[in-house]
């Protein structure tokens, strides 16, 4: 155990010379996606991985990104994290200045009370640091085990949203948050029920990683009206991207990207009243959308593709560099190259970012 | 004898993280996180004092049963991978759930095996098989990821959970519990062996270093305690771990020791 500790510590580089001049525009920028899966891709022991997820934060902190993504998922067999508030939990005191966010935390398969304390905690451990990713979670089976109707999940998280609001402003003799009265909540999803849902609470939304630039800013636009002038929330993007000059990496990345997304979509996807495996041609179609959507290429060619979604009216993305199939070194070198090379090549952040 | 220091005023995450290093650094086995005002859900608590401190038990008590055990169960294995195996769950009945304690806790356990499982009891089903949950059913469900520990390490605390202890599952009395009471409990459970090494543990407010060895010697000779969880400021665990320790982790003392141990306590003499 303690060799492999020595040995990790061996492999951390040293604090990165994040390039101060690209910080004004790393402020929009984050890391994406700490899963803490073990998949037939990617197999990686849980107790390493959840080790590790501090040290990774602490790296994405020192390039100077803003942000570090989770998601949910459980009962599978890849393990996926089912409890994001505490693995996050993990990096507090290993950094200072990142922020936590997901996309997403499943808030219909959580307690609300017990979501809105652990994130009072999370909240002032941090001294202010976390954001709220909530989205609906659409797996039949997560449902079920936690004897939830998935029909209803829609009530459940209107029920999870004012839950929440109600814990902080102390109906269940609770503090409030160290950030104000509410934590800062943003809801997933492109449905305009969601995007109807971020607008009727004033919060902000993550858009996915298969919305074209066009879509997204016709999202936004539909969110801006139905604020009704009032302020609203940030408009976060996930988004796979991978930095290359090479022509064949870039498609060797974009072929696993779409292994990838194959398994969970296949597996977990009901397209047309059809399991995804089962659905035919329905999950390469849906397998298009992702592929459309990764932003692979030059640093040039990545700025391109960010400065796009910032036009549309994004206003920050998060850069998946983590997947399964990606190796840690890898994974640090993406870190490197968005910070170092492509942020520099981003517009600085006009207004609040 | 071990002790768990139960922090009363690590409300920040500096004092959280003096709290676990001043307990480390004296020589006592962990810490104890409960709720408190400030700082509400203890797992959340111990996932950032495990990470940050190396080596120590981090012990969290929490309620079971205002909301599901899957959940529940999911969350401390989340901390235990963080904490690299150092959790130990102490649960108790919530307010109002005391009738279906004993359920709740073996779901936790079943859920903590590394079986797939399927539970159908008075208070809880899982998977619940809903009619409307159609897409890709399970008849079985797991606990992924599964904790570090083989066997994570959960105790009962409060008077429902002292039932358990005939099962071999160690339980934790709060403060004030009778010691003749616990002994009465614990020799019924011996008679079953599953209870044997399972551990006793007992709560205490810091009272100053001469009344607590006085009442931990009486809790190892009333019921055979073996944990001593001590609700105190971080500043008592110097006191904890070189007056009060010492003394009850040995029975008996040669002649002499003691006035030995004074003198070095009191000169503080530690070579750096």
């Amino acid at each position: 155990m303690s060799q492999v500790a020595e040995g990790r510590e061996r492999d951390l580089p040293e604090r990165p010379a994040s390039a101060l001049s690209s910080r004004a525009s790393l402020t929009r920028l984050g890391a994406a996606l700490w899963t803490m899966q073990s998949t037939v891709a990617g197999p990686g022991n849980f107790a390493r991985q959840y080790h590790e997820f501090a040290e990774d934060a602490q790296l994405v902190e020192q390039y100077g990104f803003a942000s570090i993504w989770c998601a949910e998922h459980r009962i599978w067999y890849d393990g996926c994290c089912p409890s994001l508030l505490h693995v996050q939990a993990s990096a507090v005191a290993s950094t200072t200045r990142l922020r936590f966010n997901h996309a997403m935390l499943l808030a219909p398969q959580h307690d609300p009370v017990a979501l809105a304390r652990a994130a009072l905690a999370l909240d002032r451990l941090s001294g202010g640091r976390l954001d709220l990713g909530l989205a609906l979670g659409h797996r039949d089976a997560e449902f079920d085990a936690l004897g939830l109707r998935r029909d209803r999940r829609g009530v459940l998280m209107d029920r999870a949203l004012d839950t929440l609001a109600d814990v902080w402003a102390g109906a269940y003799g609770d503090r409030p948050p160290l950030q104000g009265p509410s934590l800062p909540i943003w809801i997933g999803g492109m449905a305009p029920r969601a995007i109807a849902r971020a607008a009727r609470y004033g919060h902000g939304l993550v858009l996915p990683p298969t919305l074209s630039p066009a879509r997204t800013r016709a999202t936004v636009t539909a969110y801006s009206e139905q604020l009704n002038g009032s302020l609203g929330g940030e408009i976060g993007m996930l988004r796979d991207v991978f930095v290359t000059d090479d022509a064949r990496a870039a498609a060797a990345f974009r072929q696993r990207l779409r292994a990838h997304y194959r398994e969970e979509i296949g597996s977990w996807w009901e397209i047309r009243g059809r399991v995804g495996f089962m659905s035919g041609g329905e999950v390469d179609r849906q397998l298009a959308f992702n592929d459309r959507g990764a932003i692979v290429g030059s640093p040039e060619a990545v700025a391109a593709g960010l400065s796009e979604l910032f036009d549309a009216g994004v206003t920050h993305v998060a850069l998946r560099v983590k997947y399964d199939f990606v190796e840690r070194p890898a994974m640090r070198e993406q870190l490197a190259r968005l910070a170092e090379e492509v942020a520099p090549l981003l517009p600085a952040a006009s207004g609040p970012a | 004898m071990r002790f768990l220091l139960a922090p009363t005023d690590a409300d920040s995450l500096d004092r959280l993280l003096s709290a676990g290093r001043v307990a480390s650094a004296e020589g006592l086995d962990g810490v104890l996180l409960r709720a408190s005002v400030e700082l509400p859900a203890p797992l959340v608590t111990a996932a950032v004092l495990a990470r940050a401190v190396p080596h120590i038990l981090v012990a969290v008590e929490i309620p079971i049963g205002d909301r599901h055990p899957l959940e529940v169960a999911e969350e401390a294995a989340v901390v235990d991978l963080v904490a690299g195996g150092r959790l130990v769950l102490v649960v108790r009945a919530a307010s109002g759930t005391e009738d279906d304690f004993d359920e709740t806790l073996d779901f936790l356990r079943t859920a903590f095996g590394a079986r797939p499982f399927r539970w159908s009891g008075r208070r809880w089903r899982s998977p619940a098989n809903l009619a409307e949950n159609v897409n890709n059913p399970e008849h079985r469900t797991r606990l992924m990821p599964p904790p570090a520990q083989p066997r994570l390490e959960v105790w009962t605390g409060g008077a429902h959970g002292l039932a358990a202890t005939s099962r071999g599952i160690g339980h934790l009395a709060d403060v004030g519990s009778d010691p003749e009471e616990l002994a009465k409990l614990w020799r019924t459970a011996e008679d079953n062996p599953a209870a044997v090494g399972a551990p006793r543990g007992l709560s205490a407010q810091w009272e100053g270093g001469p009344e607590l060895v006085a009442r931990l010697r009486a809790g190892r000779a009333a019921f055979g305690q073996d944990w001593a969880v001590v609700s105190a400021p971080a500043s008592a665990a110097a006191e904890l771990g070189r007056y009060v320790r010492p003394r009850v982790v040995l029975d008996e003392l040669p002649p002499g020791l003691e006035d030995h141990w004074d003198s070095v306590t009191l000169n503080r003499t530690v070579l750096s």
